[in-house]
């Protein structure tokens, strides 16, 4: 009889390992869930929205600029950033902001990205902390699924003139 | 109907299938179905053992080949390390460990450094020569990573304070060379180390 349970264990255990790693591939691979808290992606995203955040392209190096992407953040490994690729490896971007007299700009340097949130003046972004590596990248957000008035593909940025 | 060909039907016909279907083609459409269902079947089984072995690899530990002269004499050209992921999830490494980390300049590949301060830390960014120390702390979040061979190394002294987040895993054991197998050395550079 203890045997008998002993193998049901077992294989169960085998069962639940089999299948976890399988989902674990999944949302490595295809892509995941994402609930965004925080104004910083203000009107685009906003507090308590879900999204969907698909995993193909940074795997395949196809970010590109104007894609909003979640990130590991630079500043705490187990927490995740939400921002929009305002410039790519090589590319110019404004560092002053939009009611700065004199402008500056900066070149990022290679395999990193420059991030900004849309809700520029409540966003803390690459403005502040620099560029950040292109190996934070976790995925970029595709459709938007909560909530359901707002099902969708994301606007293009607010912010249009940033995008040098 | 001559009974004689009554007799030569298989069981197969009284299921419905039409006798007037040529017995031939229906034996190759089984084929195929068959030969469909063992691939599906076959690739069924190698994505549900790729899985547990990415997963194997992602959790536990992998084996690493290193190139590069940077961590000498510690780890040479060609040597092969092992390095656990359960540190780096934990959330457990320390000053003196040596890392594999996804590098900062180019996301498809990896260096392998020492840590030689975490996040708070102060870190001497002068050389060893220079007549001037000059001091930096690592932000929130960074690590101040240096090869061991200081002479032919590009680390944190050139490029910076590297996120956590970039740092695959620990080396913990040498695999090859066999002479030089077990666990490795710690630095050559102890004054670096504050």
């Amino acid at each position: 009889m203890f045997r008998g349970f002993f193998v049901k264990t077992i294989s169960f255990v085998g069962y639940t390992v089999q299948y976890g790693c399988i989902a674990h591939c999944a949302f490595e691979y295809i892509g995941e869930f994402v609930s965004c808290s925080g104004p910083s992606m203000q009107p685009t995203i906003t507090n308590h929205d879900v999204v969907f955040s698909e995993r193909v392209s940074r795997h395949l190096c196809r970010i590109q600029k104007g894609d909003i992407i979640i990130a590991k953040s630079p500043f705490d490994p187990k927490m995740n950033i939400c921002k929009r690729v305002i410039g790519l490896e090589g590319d110019k971007v404004c560092t002053s902001g939009p009611s700065d007299v004199f402008k500056t700009h900066t070149y990022v340097p290679r395999g990193h990205v420059w991030l900004e949130g849309d809700n520029l003046r409540n966003s803390t972004d690459s403005r502040s902390y620099g560029p950040v590596p292109y190996a934070l990248i976790r995925g970029r957000v595709c459709l938007k699924l909560w909530p359901p008035h707002n099902f969708g593909v994301l606007a293009e940025s607010p912010n249009d003139g940033r995008i040098l």
